[in-house]
C-alpha cells in the first residue's frame, strides 16, 4: 500500500477502501480509521467541504464549469478571511456521470471523511440520487444544477436549489411576450424538439404548453436520446412543417447540430430559442456565426449590478482571464448560500448544526450573484430567468422591459 | 407536402446507408477472414473522426486530407492487431475470446481519447458546413454528399481489390476455406494479416466521413457498433456484398421510420431486423452457409 | 482438423479419466487417501472463515461508505454468479447479461409502484416474470452459436435501452423511477446492514445451487456443450433444452440481484440500469476468478470490484479509469484466459509436491498441446463444414462420460 501517490488523502481513502474489503486488513482499518480521520471540530480545523460532480462521462464539460465556480468560491471566502473565521477547503471526487456513483462518493464524503457540508452535483439525473442520501444522513443540500420540476416533488426536507427559477419557468418571460402580440403578428405554429433529458424536457416543454394553451398550434414534438449526432432527420420533419417558430430543449453540442442541421435545409423560422447552448461562448463560432435573433433563457448574466456580483465577475476574469459562465456563477451562488446560512447559524458541522442551516434557509432572503433568493417549502426558488437574444452578433438581455439591454427582434434574421 | 418529406427522408437514408455499408464491409470482413467480431471496429471509427478534428485543429486544412496519414496507419494498426494480439489467443476459444479481446481495446481507446482529449464533444467546423445542394425538392448536405462519396469510392475500391487483385483472390479463397487456400499456396496469416488492416482501414475512411458532419465523442462508439453488428448479421455474417445490402436498407428504413416513430424509437429497427433474422435465418439473408455457426 | 487432432491424442492414452479441471475446488484430489482427508478438512475450514469473515464484515466496516461499497462488490458477486451459470457451464459468453439485470430492477419497481405488492414479493414476481420473458428470448438467441450470440446479447441491452428510455409513461424514462424503500424506517447505515445480509444470501443460494448442477447429470451435459456442443448432441445430451435451462436460471439470478439491487439503491435510470459497461464487469470477474470454478466470479468479484474502487480514486478524473479495466481485462484474455484460480494453483502445483499424476487439461489446452505435438501450422479455426469450433473442440468421449461419474 506504500505507493508513491500524490495526494495524502487520496492515500488514506484508498487505503481504507482496499484494505476495508479485503477482509484480512479489516480489524486495522477499525483501529486506525479512529485516529487518522480525527474528529476535528476544533475551531482552528478547515471547514471541509464534500462535493461529487461529473468531470468525466457526458456531463464533463459542464461539471467542469461548476468546479471552476465551486473553486472560485472557496478561493475568494479564504482571501477574505474565511467563513466563521475558519478556512474553506473543498473535497471534490468524480461520479463519472453516474448516479451509481454519485451516491457512493457522497456516502463516501459524508459517512467515511466526516465532511462539515456537503454541495450538489450537476445534472438533474444526478441530483436526485445524491439529495436523497444526505437526506438520510440529515445534512443540508443546496445544488446549483437539478432545476427540473420533478427534483421537488421527491419530498426532499433539506434541499434547495441555487438559481433564479426552475427549468419549466425559464421561459416565462418570452412566453407572455409572444402571447401578448397581436394575433395577427405573432408565430401561430410551433416546432418542439428535445433532449431526452429532464433539464432540458422541463425548459422546452413549460414554454411550448404555456404556448399551446395560449392557441399556437404545436405542428412538430419532438424527442431525441442524449447521445443523438445526426440531426438531419429531425431537421427534415421541422423543414417539412415549416414552423413560425422552433423551440429547442438543448443542451449545448445538440444545439448546435439542430441548428447546423435546420441551416443545410434552409429552414427560416421566425423566432428560434435554445435552452443553454446560445450562453457558451464558444457557440457563436460552432454555429458559422450565424446567430442573429436566437434567443436562449438565462439565470445569469455577467453584467447584473447585484453588489456580490460585480466582485465576483472582477476576480473571476482576474483569475481566469475570461468572466465567469451560467455553470460558474451558479455554483458560486451554492458557495453563497450556504456560506450566509453558516454566517447566521454560527456552525458548521455534520449533526444538529444542519438542521439549524436547513430552517435558516426556509425563512430568509439570500443575496447573490443572481439576485436575491427565497424558495419555497419544497426547495423551489422563487425567481424567472431572463430573456438573451443575439442582437448585432452580441448576446443581449432583451426580457424583460426592465432589465434589457436591447430591443427585442422579431421576426429573426435569416441563419 | 408530406411527399418531400418522404423524398428528403430517404435521400438522408441513402447518405446514411452509404457510412454503413462502408463500416460494415470492415466489419464483417474480420469476421471473414478470422471469425473475429471485432467489436472495437466503431472505437477505431470514433479514433479516426478524433485524428482528423485534431489534424483539422492543428492544422486548418480540411480535414479529408487527414486521410493520407490515418488510412496507412490504420492498416499497419490493423495487421499488427492481427499478429500480436489476435492470433495469441486459443483457436478453441478464438471466437468467444476475440469479442472480449477487441472489447478491451475499445474500452482502452475509449479512456484514451477521453484523457487525451476530455470527454468534450467536438465538431469540424467547415466553411461549407451548413451549405447544401437542391436535388428534386430535397436539400442534401454538401458535407453529407462529400461523406457518401467518400464511402461510396471506398467500397468500390474494396471491391476491385477483392474481385481483380490476387490479394483479394487470396482473401477470398481464405475466408471460403483457410485449409485449401493453404493447400494451393497461399499464405494464411499473413492474408488474414491484411484482412484485418483492410478493415481497419474502412474505419479510418469512416471515420473521417463521419467527423465532417457529426459530433464526436470518446463514447460514441457504443451508438455505432450495436447497428453495425446487426447489419452483418442481417447480411450473413463475412459477406461483403451481404452487409452492404443490409446497411443500405436498415439504413433506409431507419430514416423513413423517424418521420412517424422518432429518433428512439426509429432506432430500433436494427434490433428487430436482427431477431427476425435470426428466427427465419440465422445464417443471415446474404450470406453462405458459414454463418450459421457462429 | 479439430478431428484429426484427436487422432493424435498423446495424452488420451488407455482413456485415462482425464478430469477436467471443473471440479469447484480441491483439485487433484485424487491423491493419497490422507491427502484427500486433509484437503477435504482444509475446504471445510476454509469455508467455515470465509463464511464468518463475511458475516462479520458489517460488523467491522469502519463506517457506512466502506459497508456500501461492500454491497456494491457483493452484488457484483451475486452478478457474475448469476452469469457463471451460462458462461461457466456452457461456455457462451452473453455480454448482455444486463439486460436481466436492468429487467430484474426495473420490474421490481414497476411492480411495487403499479401494484402496490410488498417489495420482496413484487421482488420475487419479478424474477418469476424474467424467467418467463427468458423462454421465449433464449430460443431465439440459442439458434445461433458463438460470435452470432454474443451479437444477439448485446443486442438485448441496447434494444431495452432504448424501449425504456423511449417508453417514458411507464418506464420513467429519463426523469428515472425511484423505487420505494423496503423498510423505511431504518437509518442508512442500518438499512445497508440489512441489504449486506439480503446480498449475502442470495449469493449463497446461487452458490449452493451452482454446486448442485456441477454435480448433477444436467451439470456434465452443460459441460459437454462446453467441450464440444456438436459431439455432446451426437452422444444424446439435449444440448438445445439444457442450454436453454441454463440460460433461463442465469437470467433469473441476475434478476433477482438486480431487483434486490433496485430495492437497496432505490433510484433506477435506463442508462444506469441498461449498461453495456455492467455485463462487461460480469464477464470480467467470472473469467477473472475462473470460469469452471464455484468460487471463481465470487473471487473475481472481489478482486475487480476493489480494483475498479481502487482505479477509481486513482485516476478518477481522468478516464484512466477505462483504460485500467481495459487492461485488466486484456491481460486475463490473453495470458490467464482460465482465471486467476487455475492460474494459482498452476502455479502451487510447479512450486508445490508433485502429487498427482492426472493432468487436469481442458480441452481448448488439449488441443493446443495436440496442435503442438503434431507440429500443423495452427491454422485460426477449424474447418469451415465441421461446424464445431466456436465452443471449443478436443476430447470429447473421456470427457463426457467420466463427468458422469461423478
Amino acid at each position: 500500500m506504500a505507493s508513491r501517490l500524490s495526494s495524502r488523502t487520496a492515500r488514506r481513502r484508498t487505503a481504507a477502501v482496499v484494505a476495508g474489503l479485503s477482509s484480512t486488513a479489516l480489524v486495522l482499518t477499525a483501529c486506525s480509521g479512529g485516529e487518522s480521520e480525527g474528529e476535528g471540530g476544533g475551531s482552528d480545523d478547515p471547514i471541509v467541504v464534500g462535493i461529487s460532480l461529473p468531470l468525466t462521462g457526458d456531463f464533463s464539460e459542464p461539471g467542469k464549469g461548476v468546479q471552476r465556480g465551486y473553486e472560485a468560491w472557496a478561493q475568494f471566502v479564504n482571501e477574505d478571511g474565511g467563513l466563521l473565521g475558519r478556512d474553506v477547503e473543498l473535497k471534490i471526487l468524480d461520479d463519472q456521470s453516474n448516479a451509481d456513483r454519485v451516491v457512493q462518493d457522497y456516502e463516501a464524503l459524508i459517512a467515511q471523511d466526516e465532511v462539515d457540508l456537503v454541495f450538489g452535483p450537476f445534472s438533474t439525473r444526478l441530483v436526485v440520487p445524491s439529495a436523497r442520501v444526505a437526506d438520510e444522513y440529515g445534512m443540508l443540500f443546496v445544488e446549483p444544477a437539478g432545476a427540473a420540476n420533478e427534483v421537488f416533488e421527491q419530498g426532499f426536507e433539506n434541499l434547495f436549489y441555487a438559481a433564479p427559477a426552475i427549468a419549466d419557468d425559464h421561459y416565462n418571460y418570452l412566453a407572455d411576450h409572444i402571447l401578448d402580440m397581436p394575433e395577427g403578428e405573432r408565430p401561430q405554429t410551433v416546432a418542439v424538439a428535445s433532449m431526452d433529458d429532464p433539464f432540458a424536457q422541463g425548459t422546452a416543454y413549460g414554454l411550448r404548453d404555456k404556448l399551446a394553451d395560449g392557441g399556437l398550434e404545436i405542428v412538430v414534438d419532438e424527442v431525441y436520446p442524449p447521445n443523438t449526432t445526426d440531426f438531419s432527420s429531425i431537421a427534415a420533419k421541422i423543414d417539412d412543417s415549416d414552423a413560425d417558430m422552433v423551440i429547442g430543449g438543448t443542451q449545448y453540442q445538440d444545439a448546435v447540430n439542430l441548428i447546423v442541421a435546420l441551416q443545410q435545409l434552409d429552414y427560416q423560422p421566425d423566432l428560434a430559442a435554445f435552452s443553454t447552448a446560445p450562453t457558451n461562448p464558444e457557440f457563436s463560432a460552432a454555429i458559422g456565426s450565424e446567430t442573429e435573433g436566437i434567443l436562449s433563457p438565462t439565470g445569469y448574466t455577467e453584467t447584473a449590478s447585484w453588489p456580490s456580483n460585480v466582485d465576483f465577475v472582477e476576480r473571476y476574469t482576474e483569475l481566469h482571464g475570461n468572466p465567469p459562465g451560467e455553470d460558474e456563477a451558479n455554483a458560486y451562488t451554492t458557495g453563497q448560500v450556504v456560506a450566509a446560512a453558516v454566517e447566521a447559524a454560527g456552525c458548521a458541522e455534520q449533526g444538529e448544526c444542519q438542521q439549524e442551516l436547513i430552517s435558516w434557509l426556509r425563512t430568509n432572503e439570500v443575496e447573490t450573484v443572481v439576485g436575491p433568493l427565497t424558495w419555497d417549502e419544497t426547495g423551489k426558488p422563487q425567481g424567472a430567468h431572463l430573456i438573451q437574444q443575439y442582437v448585432d452578433g452580441e448576446i443581449q438581455i432583451v426580457l424583460p422591459q426592465d432589465a434589457m439591454e436591447a430591443d427585442f427582434v422579431y421576426p429573426k434574421p435569416a441563419w | 407536402m408530406t411527399g418531400t418529406l418522404l423524398f428528403q427522408s430517404l435521400v438522408l437514408g441513402v447518405l446514411l446507408g452509404g457510412l454503413y455499408a462502408l463500416l460494415a464491409a470492415g466489419l464483417t470482413l474480420y469476421f471473414g477472414v478470422m471469425r473475429v467480431v471485432m467489436i472495437a471496429h466503431s472505437a477505431f471509427l470514433i479514433l479516426a473522426a478524433y485524428l482528423a478534428w485534431f489534424f483539422n485543429q492543428q492544422t486548418g486544412m480540411d480535414p479529408l486530407l487527414s486521410l493520407v496519414v490515418t488510412v496507412p496507419l490504420f492498416f499497419l494498426v490493423g495487421v499488427g492487431m492481427q499478429r500480436l494480439l489476435i492470433t495469441r489467443l486459443r483457436p478453441a476459444t478464438l471466437t468467444m475470446m476475440s469479442v472480449l479481446l477487441t472489447f478491451a481495446v475499445a474500452l482502452f481507446i475509449e479512456g484514451m481519447i477521453g484523457f487525451v482529449w476530455s470527454g468534450t464533444q467536438r465538431r469540424i467546423q467547415l466553411p461549407y458546413s451548413s451549405a447544401s445542394v437542391e436535388f428534386f425538392g430535397a436539400h442534401i448536405a454538401v458535407v453529407k454528399l462529400v461523406a457518401f462519396a467518400l464511402a461510396a469510392l471506398s467500397l468500390a475500391l474494396l471491391y476491385l481489390i477483392m474481385k481483380h487483385s490476387r490479394f483479394g483472390q487470396a482473401l477470398r479463397a481464405t475466408i471460403q476455406h483457410s485449409e485449401a487456400a493453404q493447400l494451393v499456396g497461399i499464405k494464411t496469416d499473413r492474408v488474414a494479416g491484411f484482412g484485418f488492416g483492410l478493415g481497419l482501414a474502412t474505419a479510418a475512411i469512416g471515420g473521417t466521413a463521419l467527423s465532417l458532419d457529426a459530433t464526436i465523442y470518446p463514447s460514441l462508439h457504443w451508438h455505432w457498433i450495436g447497428p453495425l453488428m446487426a447489419i452483418i448479421v442481417v447480411g450473413g455474417l463475412g459477406s461483403i456484398p451481404g452487409a452492404a445490402i443490409a446497411a443500405m436498407v436498415l439504413g433506409i428504413g431507419q430514416s423513413l421510420l423517424q418521420v412517424p416513430l422518432g429518433t428512439t424509437w426509429a432506432q430500433t429497427i436494427f434490433y428487430v431486423a436482427l431477431f427476425v433474422t435470426l428466427m427465419l435465418r440465422p445464417q443471415g439473408f446474404f450470406g453462405g452457409r458459414l454463418a450459421q455457426r457462429f | 482438423m479439430p478431428n484429426a487432432s484427436d487422432t493424435r491424442h498423446p495424452t488420451s492414452t488407455a482413456g485415462s479419466p482425464a478430469v477436467t479441471a471443473t471440479e469447484p475446488t480441491g483439485t487433484g484430489a485424487t491423491g493419497s487417501g490422507t491427502n484427500r482427508t486433509w484437503r477435504r478438512v482444509a475446504r471445510v475450514v476454509a469455508l467455515v472463515v470465509c463464511a464468518a469473515l463475511v458475516l462479520a464484515f458489517p460488523e467491522l466496516a469502519p463506517n457506512a461508505y466502506i459497508l456500501s461499497a461492500g454491497i456494491v462488490v457483493a452484488s457484483y458477486a451475486c452478478t457474475a454468479t448469476a452469469w457463471n451459470f451460462m458462461g461457466g457451464f456452457t461456455g457462451y459468453v452473453s455480454l448482455g447479461h444486463a439486460a436481466f439485470f436492468g429487467l430484474g430492477a426495473y420490474g421490481t419497481a414497476i411492480l411495487i409502484r403499479d401494484l402496490g405488492l410488498p417489495s420482496f414479493v413484487a421482488w420475487l414476481l419479478a424474477g418469476l416474470l424474467v424467467l418467463l420473458i427468458t423462454i421465449p428470448l433464449g430460443i431465439a438467441a440459442l439458434r445461433v452459436r458463438g460470435a452470432s450470440f454474443v451479437i444477439v446479447s448485446i443486442s438485448f441491452v441496447l434494444i431495452l435501452l432504448l424501449v425504456f428510455q423511449g417508453w417514458g409513461s411507464f418506464t420513467g424514462g429519463s426523469d428515472g423511477l425511484v423505487v420505494p424503500r423496503p423498510f423505511p424506517d431504518l437509518l442508512r447505515p442500518e438499512h445497508h446492514r440489512v441489504f449486506f445480509y439480503l446480498f449475502a444470501a442470495l449469493l449463497a443460494a446461487m452458490l449452493l445451487a451452482w454446486w448442485a448442477i456441477d454435480r448433477s447429470r444436467f451439470g456434465t451435459g452443460l459441460k459437454a456443450v462446453r467441450e464440444d456442443e456438436d459431439k455432446a448432441q451426437a452422444l444424446g445430451v439435449p444440448t438445445r433444452n439444457y442450454k436453454l435451462v441454463a440460460y433461463v436460471v442465469s437470467a433469473t439470478f441476475t434478476a433477482l440481484a438486480g431487483g434486490m439491487y433496485a430495492l437497496w439503491f432505490g433510484d433506477l435510470d435506463p442508462i444506469f440500469q441498461f449498461s453495456i459497461m455492467l455485463g462487461s464487469y460480469m464477464v470480467l470477474m467470472a473469467l477473472f476468478g475462473g470460469v469452471r470454478h464455484l468460487y471463481g466470479p465470487l473471487l473475481g468479484a472481489v478482486v475487480v470490484g476493489v480494483g475498479l474502487e481502487y482505479f477509481k480514486l486513482e485516476f478518477g478524473d481522468t478516464q484512466l479509469h477505462l483504460v485500467a479495466t481495459a487492461l485488466l481485462l486484456g491481460l486475463v484474455v490473453l495470458f490467464m484466459p482460465d482465471g486467476l484460480i487455475p492460474a494459482a494453483q498452476a502455479l502451487v502445483k510447479r512450486f508445490g509436491p508433485q502429487d498427482s499424476s492426472i493432468r487436469e487439461v481442458t480441452a481448448a489446452e488439449l488441443l493446443e498441446r495436440n496442435r503442438a505435438a503434431s507440429g500443423t501450422a495452427g491454422t485460426t479455426d477449424g474447418d469451415r463444414d465441421e461446424p464445431a469450433d466456436a465452443a471449443g473442440t478436443g476430447r470429447s468421449e473421456g470427457d463426457a462420460s467420466t463427468g458422469g461419474d461423478r
